[in-house]
């Protein structure tokens, strides 16, 4: 892939987050299906079963992605009976953070296809 | 303060070609957004319209590659969009040429301190509202 982020974003966020720690946070939401379940649980804490069913994938893939997001500390676990609920960990990330890492990655997929449609 | 993100991409086409995918609206419907107007002129405006979201704005500056103002084969777009209530942001697109093909570089910046009027209803104002137009007067 030509493509190559360069170290601005990283600069900008080191008021107040660790850069290691802003790298976890970007990894875990470059992944558009990962920001999607981000979202979902930010509106409304749910369970990998819950997420799983208004989705085309398999809850094993949702819970391994849910995983992500946790190690990255952007969601909590809680009990929920034999299930556990997540939710979104009470400002894990600053919301320039989440903005960079969300615009960021929809120019990721716009450029993406922009590579497509011009090799053709 | 400002929050920014940047990406580089080379491409084996000529500055005109990736110029053309980055104005012509058919193209932009591509990879862009899934329908674009777009009129290309500063003060032109502008429409993006992306499954059920909508995000309006208008043009800042268009300066084609070989076009006045800028090196020989570089071309530069700028744009403001915002989804309805929600911050407006500036995109920059700009291209070099490499030989062979073309390097575009995307710059997103969302000025905050100006931006934090973006959609609040202004009292005593008949609740007009900021907009991107405003904030770069």
């Amino acid at each position: 892939m030509p493509h190559e982020p360069n170290g601005h974003t990283a600069d900008q966020v080191s008021d107040g987050l660790a850069e290691d720690r802003a790298g976890a946070v970007f990894g875990a939401l470059a992944d558009p299906v990962r920001r999607r379940l981000f979202s979902e649980i930010a509106a409304h804490p749910s369970t990998a079963t819950e997420l799983a069913n208004g989705l085309p994938i398999s809850r094993q893939a949702v819970a391994k992605h849910l995983n992500s997001l946790s190690d990255a500390g952007l969601l909590e676990r809680e009990r929920a009976g034999r299930d556990v609920r997540y939710r979104v960990t009470p400002q894990p990330l600053s919301e320039a953070v989440s903005w960079m890492a969300e615009v960021g990655g929809q120019w990721d997929e716009r450029l993406a296809r922009l590579a497509q449609t011009l090799e053709r | 303060m400002t929050d920014e993100i940047e990406r580089e991409m080379d491409f084996a086409a000529p500055p005109d070609e990736v110029w053309e995918a980055l104005t012509d609206p058919e193209w932009l419907g591509t990879w862009l957004a899934d329908d674009v107007e777009l009129e290309l002129w500063p003060g032109g405006e502008a429409r993006f319209a992306l499954g059920d979201q909508i995000r309006t704005g208008w043009v800042e500056e268009v300066c084609a590659p070989g076009g006045d103002g800028g090196q020989p084969g570089d071309g530069r777009l700028a744009f403001w969009w915002a989804e309805d209530g929600e911050p407006a942001s500036r995109v920059e697109l700009s291209l070099r040429p490499l030989d062979p093909g073309t390097r575009l570089r995307v710059v997103e910046t969302r000025p905050l301190q100006l931006l934090d009027l973006v959609g609040v209803p202004l009292p005593g104002q008949g609740g007009r509202r900021y907009g991107p137009a405003l904030v770069a007067a």
